[in-house]
């Protein structure tokens, strides 16, 4: 047990917030930071098999909760805080074919919406992001920018990024600078 | 230096977001295998002109081992394959 109750504050509380860039090009680009409620990484031991069908039942439920991030790993995600208990108690559902390792204070998410959307992120990674190949629901771990981030599709104009929390602001500010020519609306607030 | 890598697992990815080892050909020489086998181990690699296996690391997307085959002077890439895949690993 911990010593003492740590306190949590959001990643990008005191982050850039409101409107920059163009004025009003139709194009506009939507930043937010989204809940910082679970996220846990699932590693599949070695010769556990086929996982795919096993993984949602880690999640809440909710679209895009399960994230493929490379073979055997995922990351499922959603809005609520868990608890070490709570997040202990799904263990058993995986029945030793896999691990779960809280990462829930380790990495952020950033929503990004707009019709200029693939082209804004399209400055940051090599990554196709076209829907044909790029479909909702379907995830990517690259590189935006000099920052490795897990760029998920959940819409035809939303992506959402999952970035290490220490490089959140810095992704967050350089997310503005690219998206500047549509004009950009950044919220932090939650 | 090739800039396009088609990781297996990702797809073709640029080369920055790779790490490479070197030499995916050299054998760990036994423990007790002498001064000489492990000073070569360690330090001598060549510098060939051609076809080589070399071990890149995915680092920036599935973090995977992967054993690419490129030719050093043309920049093509040949193939590229999970290292954990039978036969890849010396």
């Amino acid at each position: 047990m911990a010593d003492f109750a740590l306190l949590h504050r959001p990643a990008l509380a005191i982050a850039k917030s409101g409107s920059f860039g163009a004025p009003s090009t139709g194009k506009r680009i939507t930043l937010t930071a989204l809940p910082e409620g679970h996220v846990l990484h699932v590693l599949a031991a070695r010769g556990g098999g086929d996982l795919t069908g096993l993984i949602p039942r880690i999640g809440d439920g909710s679209a895009h909760a399960v994230r493929p991030y490379g073979p055997g790993q995922w990351f499922v995600i959603g809005d609520a805080s868990l608890s070490a208990a709570e997040i202990f108690g799904k263990t058993p559902v995986l029945d030793g074919k896999a691990s779960i390792s809280d990462q829930g204070q380790g990495r952020v998410r950033i929503g990004i919406s707009g019709a200029a959307v693939e082209a804004v992120l399209a400055k940051g990674t090599a990554v196709d992001l076209a829907l044909s190949n790029f479909p909702v629901g379907h995830s990517a771990m690259t590189l935006v920018g000099h920052i490795s981030a897990l760029i998920s599709r959940t819409g035809a104009e939303n992506f959402e990024l999952l970035v290490l929390r220490g490089f959140a602001e810095s992704l967050w500010d350089e997310l503005i600078q690219m998206g500047l020519e549509f004009g950009v609306d950044a919220k932090t607030a939650r | 230096m090739a800039s396009l890598i088609a990781c297996p697992h990702c797809g073709p990815r640029p080369k920055e977001e790779f790490t490479v080892r070197g030499d995916a050909g050299i054998t760990r020489p036994a423990p007790d295998a002498g001064e000489d086998a492990w000073y070569a181990y360690v330090y001598l690699r060549d510098n060939p002109r051609g076809r080589h296996k070399e071990h890149w690391h995915h680092t920036s997307g599935c973090r995977r081992w992967l054993v690419v085959e490129r030719d050093t002077m043309t920049h093509a890439i040949y193939k590229v394959t999970d290292a954990s895949a039978p036969g890849e690993t010396a």
